[in-house]
């Protein structure tokens, strides 16, 4: 490894004013690499707007020797990620990675969300991947190199009550990742995904009751990696995983999910069949019926199962007891 | 059918379902097997063209009549999937035709194929307005139905695309990926009222995909890419009945999750092709690397190449003749 393995290159990191993002874009800085902290300064429902956290962020990392600039504009339209691609360039005179930190959270149980909530977080994360991937895909081909990092969760990779618009979003950066990584990986452009665990200014918005209430009804949370040292939430953590998909080294690293929370790195095992049953003709209900509880789903849990006193059609009445 | 049950007696007798996008292919299956088993159908489709333009009321009427021909009942809905509005007209006229829904099936899809780099901002959002706000469309005002009534059944359409990966579709997969996130969560949201919500990835040949043309499926395979498949370097799991590709095979793996038998099958994802059913692995960690304390780039590289990604394949190499910085530095191991 280089001493500064990212001196010469260039970077667009988008919610990199605070939290994960910021940690990401002051390690680069550190390593050398000249890094465009775009980030609007909204609140976490995307409201408002302020100039300080990009232009701080910029700040520590010039002050540390490094090179960047600030930018304002927002992921969730299509001008404002053209715009931070072409800041780069204009800049830095070139592009060698983008990595989408950018989010909102609009919390919601399905049969309470508006359609406001549902498109707000999608355009922020999920268009705002588009947004700026599309403009940075043109140049990285023609390059015959290139970084994408988008960020998942565990929240859509494993479900999380109360996010179906967040989960929705999180779960389909990784989809356009995978999709992304098979257009790409031929032109020396790689594209990954980070399910990222840390404590951040988004994490504590979750109200404890909120936890405590999917604890209490036994409502599975999204899967944590099992980790010794709990207490590592730090979003600097996120960081060094992250940068190091940015190497030289990582070249061959494509289309893949990662787990990264304190110490821990993990990779997603893929959506790949688990388990199957076949025939040679078509299935009729029956013999589902027969097959599928046991063959194909045993030993699979509900993540949340209908509480013991609801009457349920279909339920054997032993279990209703 | 357990002891007691009427022998003929079908498995979703009673039942009221919405099945987006049946007036044609896989859709239209499900709608004929849903009818047959006893359940009364909305048939949505408003008959566009693949890439979502035009629109014919005539599949979705064609299949209504082909189950009323078959003893079965049935109302044809030409809404449109992408409104809000579109979305919850359906579940209306579900409740305003039957007096209640108990399925909900989001089949309707369209497709814009395109490399990303040459993807237009409008190919993007008309195949996300179409697959996922079509999905949050219909699940929304389904939701608050079911969770009232205490009992429901959501089955989603996902895909390879999206869990797996494929070229030309960033849209599409990211869309698709995103339903089964979606399932996930919405399977939380509803499980304790009774209600489950899954999502199929189906394989099967339909007017959708005989439209990405045989070059491109060449051009993968000659360029090394694999489309959704293998991940590690052990062969793909193929369908070992692979030549079974007729849209109806999909439908019975539908209306198991529909009947009452599934009501403890919550928020998982299934490959359903032929006679082939797969339950699909959860993207959990499969192997992980952990140091008490923050790792340095140089670390990182030792644990990942050396355990995290070993053997793991890039499902779409450089090219030998792209000049690739690391690329020259030798394979390393643990040995």
């Amino acid at each position: 490894m280089a001493e500064k393995p990212f001196e010469g290159r260039a970077y667009v990191i988008t919610g990199s004013g605070r939290g994960i993002g910021r940690e990401v874009a002051l390690l680069i800085g550190a390593n050398g690499g000249s890094v465009v902290v775009n980030d609007p300064g909204v609140n976490l429902d995307g409201s408002g707007s302020d100039a300080g956290p990009a232009a701080d962020t910029a700040n520590e990392i010039v002050k540390g020797g490094g090179k960047a600039v600030a930018n304002m504009d927002t992921v969730a339209t299509e001008a404002g990620g053209e715009n931070m691609i072409k800041q780069c360039m204009d800049e830095f005179g070139r592009l060698d990675g983008v990595i989408h930190v950018a989010g909102i959270l609009r919390d919601r149980m399905i049969f309470n969300m508006a359609e406001q909530e549902w498109d707000d977080v999608v355009e922020v994360h999920l268009t705002g991947f588009f947004n700026v991937v599309k403009p940075a895909s043109i140049i990285m081909r023609q390059n015959r190199y290139g970084r994408i990092v988008g960020f998942s969760s565990g929240s859509g990779m494993g479900g999380n009550a109360g996010q179906a618009n967040y989960g929705a979003a999180k779960a389909g950066i990784s989809g356009g990742v995978r999709c992304a990584a098979r257009d790409l990986g031929r032109y020396g452009v790689t594209a990954n995904a980070i399910c990222p665990g840390a404590q951040t200014r988004m994490t504590q918005s979750v109200p404890d009751s909120a936890r405590d209430l999917r604890a209490r009804a036994g409502i599975a949370q999204a899967p944590r990696p099992a980790s010794i040292v709990n207490q590592l939430r730090e979003p600097k953590y996120v960081a060094p995983m992250t940068s190091y998909l940015l190497t030289d080294q990582a070249w061959n690293i494509n289309g893949k999910v990662f787990y990264v929370s304190g110490g821990n790195v993990a990779l997603a095992h893929d959506e790949t069949p688990y388990r199957t049953i076949a025939k040679p003709g078509m299935w009729d209900m029956d013999e589902l019926r027969a097959l599928v509880p046991g063959q194909l789903m045993g030993g699979l849990a509900n993540p949340a199962p209908p509480p013991a006193d609801l009457d349920l059609p279909g339920r054997p009445v032993a279990a209703q007891a | 059918m357990r002891a007691g049950e009427d022998q003929d007696m079908g498995a979703l007798d009673g039942k009221v379902a919405v099945v987006t996008g049946s007036g044609r292919g896989i859709g239209r299956g499900i709608a004929m097997l849903f009818a047959k088993e006893g359940a009364k159908v909305v048939v949505n489709d408003p008959g566009v063209n693949v890439d979502g333009s035009g629109g014919d009321a005539g599949p979705a009427q064609e299949v209504v009549d082909a189950i009323k021909a078959a003893g079965g009942e049935a109302v044809a809905n030409t809404d449109s999937v992408a409104e809000a509005a579109g979305g919850e007209n359906m579940v209306k006229q579900a409740v305003d035709a039957y007096g209640r829904i108990d399925v909900l099936v989001n089949v309707a899809g369209i497709l814009r194929d395109r490399m990303i780099f040459n993807m237009a901002k409008e190919e993007w959002d008309a195949v996300i307005a179409v697959h996922l706000k079509g999905h949050y469309n219909t699940i929304k005002p389904a939701s608050v139905l079911m969770r009232q009534q205490r009992y429901g059944r959501i089955i989603n359409f996902s895909s390879t695309s999206g869990i797996i990966g494929n070229t030309g579709q960033f849209n599409y997969g990211a869309a698709k990926s995103a339903i089964a996130g979606m399932t996930r969560v919405v399977a939380r949201d509803l499980g304790r009222y009774g209600v489950t919500a899954n999502a199929i990835a189906p394989g099967a040949a339909t007017r959708m995909t005989q439209s990405v043309p045989e070059s491109a499926r060449q051009l993968r395979s000659t360029a090394g890419i694999q489309g959704a498949g293998a991940s590690t370097n052990q062969p793909p799991q193929e369908s070992q009945f692979a030549g079974l590709r007729d849209a109806e095979y999909v439908a019975p793996m539908v209306g198991y999750l529909a009947s009452d038998d599934a009501w403890n099958i919550n928020g998982y994802v299934f490959n359903v092709a032929g006679g082939t059913v797969s339950v699909a692995h959860q993207p959990t960690a499969m192997r992980t690397v952990f140091k008490p304390g923050l790792w340095t780039l140089g670390e990182l590289d030792d644990a990942v190449q050396t355990v995290l990604m070993k053997d793991i394949n890039n499902p779409a190499p450089p090219r030998d003749d792209v000049e690739v910085p690391g690329r020259d530095v030798p394979a390393r191991s643990l040995d």
